[in-house]
């Protein structure tokens, strides 16, 4: 839940007064003018940035997907899975069978021990929502995760929307694509001129 | 963390083959033999080890912050480069303080190799300092150039020279040399210095990869003021 989030850079006012409330079971597509503040939001959301003013609150494991794949170029993508598994508690043999469950639904399964500078930009970005989805989160901040998708994984990633919400996880999603807005519960836009987020659809 | 550093570090072959090749050259270009060469071959040492940990921390900022989200603590971020870089330093240490020795047959050759040694431990709590201080890699660079290079350049009993990070090394370095000079003093400087060096990584980049864990739903807080306009 996001309430009266306010957030400038320097002169510049990214966000004011931004509500944003979210049930599990629910997809939400977050959607705006480019600068008009979607990743900042879902930054100050995963607790990568902190709001002026205004308070976020959660319930559950978070997962965050965030629009530049911040990998290690030089490690594989089970490196990448051994690696986030255990921040969170996993063992090797557990992160990596999830892993590569996650990486075959999306089309990639890993055989290759290609390092991720190898990879192409499709496959960079199907890790980095891997890893957002290892840990089986029950909040799932996605900023644009589809990036590179090639047809058929990107109409797969949004039936996985669906599943998600059928297993109770509270999904925003942040999209320019609006052919897809009918697939999700509700849309939230973001003006770029900050002022109270603007609800266009709603279930 | 160590263990993924090291797969990192051990991928990128040019970089390893610089970091054995950048104290050799310093080290033949200053004439192998007497207290100079010694000390620029160490401080050699000083410029590979800083600054591979330097780029280890510049260029994954963004990751860095995404495994603190992911359960780590920034302390374990320093600790796994230091546990990888710091043996790293050691063993290349230890064989080009044996190059060193056959070469320029210092008066104290077990010496010369603990000089090289804490060099190259020295060197990677300074990299973590400065990578977690400065922006970005060019600035971080040029510092590094500046300080290693004004330690290199300044006599040995200067005042600029004993403020600097490498001052305990290098007298340590001076001492294998000549076959006399302080020993135990200047280690536990260094010493110091180190500890003071990972303090200072540590704080700077707790801020730089902070994250914020939010309030459970349910939790009461009281309401933010609102910011007071002048």
């Amino acid at each position: 839940m996001v309430s009266r989030v306010c957030k400038r850079f320097k002169s510049l006012t990214v966000l004011e007064d931004v509500d944003l409330v979210v049930a599990g079971g629910e997809v939400v597509a977050l959607t705006g003018e480019n600068g008009a503040g979607k990743s900042t939001l879902m930054r100050i959301c995963a607790g990568l940035v902190r709001p002026d003013r205004g308070t976020v609150t959660m319930g559950g494991r978070l997962g965050y997907c965030p629009q530049t794949p911040g990998l290690f170029e030089l490690l594989t993508a089970e490196d990448h899975l051994v690696m986030f598994g255990r921040g969170a508690g996993m063992g090797r043999s557990e992160s990596l069978s999830r892993g590569r469950a996650i990486l075959e639904e999306f089309g990639y399964p890993i055989a290759e021990r290609a390092v991720t500078r190898d990879l192409s930009g499709g496959t960079r970005q199907k890790l980095n929502l891997a890893l957002a989805l290892l840990t089986e989160p029950s909040v799932l901040l996605l900023d644009e995760p589809y990036q590179g998708f090639d047809r058929g994984t990107y109409v797969d990633f949004w039936d996985h929307c669906q599943r998600w919400r059928k297993e109770g996880k509270a999904v925003v999603v942040v999209t320019h694509m609006l052919a897809e807005l009918e697939r999700v519960d509700r849309v939230v836009e973001l003006p770029a001129h900050p002022s109270r987020s603007r609800e266009l659809v709603s279930a | 963390m160590a263990e993924m550093h090291g797969r990192d570090l051990t991928r990128r072959h040019v970089a390893l083959g610089l970091l054995v090749a950048l104290p050799l050259a310093f080290y033949l270009a200053s004439g192998r033999s007497g207290d100079s060469a010694i000390s620029a071959g160490g401080i050699g040492m000083a410029f590979a080890v800083s600054g591979a940990t330097l780029f280890s921390i510049l260029s994954s900022l963004e990751v860095d912050q995404r495994l603190v989200l992911g359960g780590y603590r920034p302390i374990e971020l320093l600790l796994g480069r230091l546990l990888f870089l710091g043996p790293l330093g050691l063993v290349i240490a230890a064989g080009f303080s044996v190059l060193m020795a056959t070469v320029s047959h210092p008066a104290r050759p077990w010496l010369l190799g603990v000089g090289v040694g804490v060099v190259a431990l020295q060197s990677v709590p300074f990299g973590l300092a400065v990578g977690a201080t400065v922006p970005r890699e060019l600035e971080g660079t040029l510092v590094l150039i500046g300080v290693i290079g004004l330690q290199l350049a300044a006599e040995l009993t200067s005042p600029v020279s004993k403020v600097l990070p490498f001052y305990g090394a290098r007298e340590v370095l001076a001492a294998s040399a000549s076959g006399h000079g302080p020993i135990l003093w200047p280690l536990v400087e260094t010493l110091a210095y180190g500890v003071a060096l990972l303090l200072v990584a540590r704080a700077f980049i707790a801020k730089r990869v902070d994250v914020h864990h939010h309030d459970p739903i349910g939790v009461d807080r009281p309401a933010q003021a609102p910011p007071v306009r002048a």
